[in-house]
């Protein structure tokens, strides 16, 4: 027992001594939580960026998949680290943020996350059937009858769009919900056994390259697509606030240098080929924000969710 | 159709070396599949950061040569512990246990063996034949389908427990309640979770199913004691074991079976989030009830070992229909395999055939010489492997309790998974003790939630009229006809016998 004792405030002293010899990021594995299982979206944005970050680091970086729980159990696990910069996250933006807005116990307080880095940002876009006779926003609003939405669940950042932002155009939906993925929603569309629906524009693309799908609106403050209406066109650009990010963040107050550190070297992996190269490959829009912009932004949704509160919150 | 790249994915494999993965993933399989609580999910989970640095197409051979052997060596361990190897293995259980009882696994893993093979062999040329047209299947099959296909499904379970009705529907009951833990899929609320927010992704499969199975079944060996061949049944038989090559032979010569397992899970294993474990007892509840002498099975009727094994490796290929139609996943291991392309830097989408035909048609191969090279190497292994049946099982029970609850433990590394399969292997000993059927609490579990999910979306899409949307369906006329047919059948074959029998005894 005593042995252990004394092995254990060897183990305290080293603890305690760490930073005082070793710089940022030389002591330790460098942790990248992943809050869902392997092959999500999640999962293969840190994946690509942990070569290009070691790099730029010079330390190894080990992600790991923490999932369960919509998300939060990862985060929990970020948020209860040593902010010593050794353990990092992907968060789930805005799904944590509408989670905090409409008061649902995440487990631990957003506003506390330190916020490292925003790596990319995708917008939104309503596509309907190839041949349907629906061609705009004005058109799907005057079918006389709520319009049938796809998604796959009630707190999916998209369903949360789409509700807040026909509520914008004062147009009735009833969202149909509870589709295994994304693509299982558009193939709904295909079906027709709903209208529409309103997905990131990168998981669009392909069903409208395949002439499955076509667009007839874009969320976004500026013709995004050619010969598409976006949201500035019918005089609602605030609905190009309607994004979804990835964003790393770490334990709550953790030193300005280390932030500095991580910030910069996820800039330079942002920039290097291979990451370039998955994005082109993937349609995934990359948008390096640095530490402060991050968190401006951060706070910007916390704000622009909260005001929807009513709308969202479980009825 | 891409004969050529079929043709190529073939040369490359025998050629670049590229064997050599598919050799490790089949290894790996039979042994992910042997392990009760490992399963392909499990494997391919933890191979995908593995595959990271490969070439796809070498990712897609080791990811095939696992999703292929695993059903084969789940069904090893299904025959000879009575405890499946992987959740599909489960109806392999019921006869291939008593024949290993009866000191004639050999005969069991014979027929085991090759019907995996031709079930995955038949899946494939399916999935071959389909590919032309999966758009327009998959597209056929909406939520009102899914809906009627679980029906059909808990339709033929409670028909399946033979004069044990009640028990069955109540193990059936507890295992639909058990599916509606967690959050409404719909609504997003939280339900029956008691403020444990390990619930809120409701009960989990594999811990109910390795708890049930595994840890339930080590509980009645444990203390029941001896070895799992009964002393002096065929004692004379066994220090010459054999039975293998007629095994094999009894495939062939049972081929309605084997057709009908193979169709059952090429259908079911293309319906996403039904997969191999209800098509494997779909599998064996329709050949027990179209047969001529159902009594027999449970007792040990080779034809309850080959209908489900057929038809749980058939099932791949029908999970690929709409993952080469549209990109999306028919099976958690298509999931999974789905994961390994985006991690190479791909999209799956409905362009996948287009774009990602090498690595389709690679896995295709991969998953035929899978199938047929995991049965060649279970044969080979089979004379050591029926050894077990005759080990004292003391000696058995806490090597597979240790393994498997670590096996619980490596998914997703939470003590709870583990406390989970300890309680439900509690429940699991409590149901054997009671004469309840396991594994239709398990079907409705995995039932349950698709059923409640599309469900509310044909209530949505219809707005609210239920009945005549789905009636203007062809697809789902038909399934509510095989619905009433299945409920029909038993009591109709009941009044025959009845007849039959006061036939025989008035003159």
């Amino acid at each position: 027992m005593t042995r252990y004792l004394k092995l254990s405030a060897v183990a305290v002293a080293a603890l305690a001594a760490g930073p005082a010899w070793a710089e940022f990021p030389n002591d330790d594995n460098i942790t990248f939580v992943i809050p869902y299982g392997p092959g999500g979206g999640f999962d293969t944005i840190v994946r690509t960026y942990a070569p290009a970050l070691e790099e730029a680091l010079g330390a190894t970086v080990v992600p790991e998949n923490i999932p369960g729980a919509s998300g939060t159990r990862g985060g929990q696990a970020v948020y209860r680290a040593n902010p010593d910069g050794y353990t990092i996250g992907i968060f789930n933006i805005p799904g944590l943020t509408v989670s905090e807005a409409t008061e649902r116990d995440i487990g631990f307080p957003l506003g506390e996350i330190t916020w490292i880095a925003n790596l990319a940002e995708e917008q939104y876009a309503i596509a309907v059937k190839t041949d349907s006779p629906i061609q705009s926003v004005a058109d799907l609003c005057a079918t006389g009858q709520p319009i049938k939405l796809s998604d796959t669940g009630v707190d999916s950042t998209s369903s949360i769009t789409a509700v807040i932002s026909f509520d914008i155009l004062d147009c009735p939906i009833v969202n149909v919900t509870g589709y295994g993925g994304s693509n299982d929603t558009m193939i709904a569309v295909m079906r027709g056994e709903v209208d529409a629906t309103l997905k990131p524009i990168g998981s669009l693309a392909k069903y409208v390259e395949s002439g499955d799908l076509r667009y007839i609106f874009t969320l976004t403050d500026s013709t995004a697509i050619e010969g598409v209406e976006s949201a500035a066109d019918i005089g609602h650009p605030e609905l190009a606030k309607f994004t979804i990010n990835r964003v790393v963040g770490g334990p709550p107050n953790m030193p300005a240098d280390v932030v500095t550190a991580l910030s910069d070297a996820l800039k330079v992996a942002t920039e290097s080929a291979p990451v370039q190269e998955w994005a082109s490959g993937t349609g995934t829009s990359l948008s390096y924000l640095p530490a402060d912009a991050t968190t401006a932004k951060m706070g910007d949704l916390s704000t622009f969710y909260a005001q929807y509160k009513g709308l969202l919150a479980p009825k | 159709m891409g004969f050529e790249t079929l043709f190529s994915a073939v040369v490359e494999l025998f050629v670049g070396g590229s064997i050599l993965y598919l050799l490790a993933g089949v290894m790996l399989g039979l042994c992910f599949g042997v392990i009760p609580g490992l399963g392909g999910t499990t494997a391919l989970a933890l191979l995908i950061p593995v595959t990271y640095g490969m070439d796809s197409l070498d990712a897609m051979y080791l990811a095939g040569g696992v999703m292929g052997a695993t059903s084969f060596g789940g069904s090893i361990t299904a025959i000879l512990l009575n405890t499946p190897g992987t959740a599909p293995n489960a109806a392999t259980c019921f006869d291939g246990y008593p024949l290993a009882q009866q000191g004639k696994a050999g005969l069991a893993i014979g027929a085991s063996a090759a019907a995996s093979a031709l079930g995955g062999l038949i899946g494939l040329f399916t999935l071959l034949a389909f590919i032309p047209i999966a758009k327009q299947v998959v597209l056929t099959f909406g939520p009102a389908e899914f809906f009627l296909l679980t029906i059909l499904g808990l339709a033929a379970i409670a028909v399946s427990v033979r004069g044990k009705l009640l028990r069955g529907l109540i193990a059936g009951g507890v295992g639909l309640i058990f599916a509606f833990v967690g959050s409404d899929l719909i609504s997003g609320d939280i339900r029956f979770t008691a403020d444990v927010d390990y619930l809120w992704d409701g009960i989990p499969l594999v811990p109910t199913l390795t708890g049930m199975f595994a840890i339930g079944q080590m509980m009645e060996l444990a203390l029941k004691g001896g070895s799992v061949a009964k002393e002096g049944v065929g004692s004379a038989a066994l220090t010459k074991i054999s039975g293998v090559g007629a095994g094999v032979w009894s495939v062939f010569v049972n081929w309605p079976t084997l057709l009908r397992g193979s169709v059952i899970g090429t259908v079911i294993g293309a319906i996403p989030g039904l997969g191999g474990t209800v098509a494997s007892f779909l599998a064996y509840s329709s050949t027990v009830q179209t047969d001529r002498d159902p009594d027999s099975f449970g007792k040990g009727n080779i034809k309850g070992v080959i209908a489900p094994e057929s038809a749980n490796n058939a099932k791949d290929g029908g999970a690929l229909i709409p993952t080469v139609a549209f990109g999306i996943p028919g099976s958690a291991e298509t999931a999974l395999f789905l994961a390994i392309l985006v991690l190479h830097g791909m999209d799956p989408g409905p362009s996948i055939l287009l774009y990602n035909e090498r690595e389709i048609y690679g896995l295709i191969v991969a998953l035929t010489a899978s199938a047929v090279g995991a049965s060649l190497i279970g044969l080979m292994l089979s004379r050591w492997l029926l050894l077990i049946t005759r080990i004292d099982v003391g000696f058995i029970v806490p090597v597979v309790v240790a393994i498997s609850l670590t096996g619980v433990y490596v998914l997703d590394g939470r003590m709870a998974d583990v406390l989970l399969t300890v309680v439900m292997g509690l429940l699991g000993y409590l149901m054997i003790r009671f004469d309840y059927p396991r594994l239709t609490l398990v079907i409705a579990l995995v039932l349950g939630e698709t059923a409640e999910r599309s469900f509310h979306q044909v209530q949505m899409i219809s707005d609210g009229q239920a009945l005549n949307f789905m009636l203007a369906r062809p697809v789902s006329v038909l399934l509510l006809i095989a619905i009433v047919v299945t409920f029909l059948l038993p009591i109709g074959r009941k009044a025959l016998t009845t007849r039959r029998n006061r036939a025989v005894s008035q003159p």
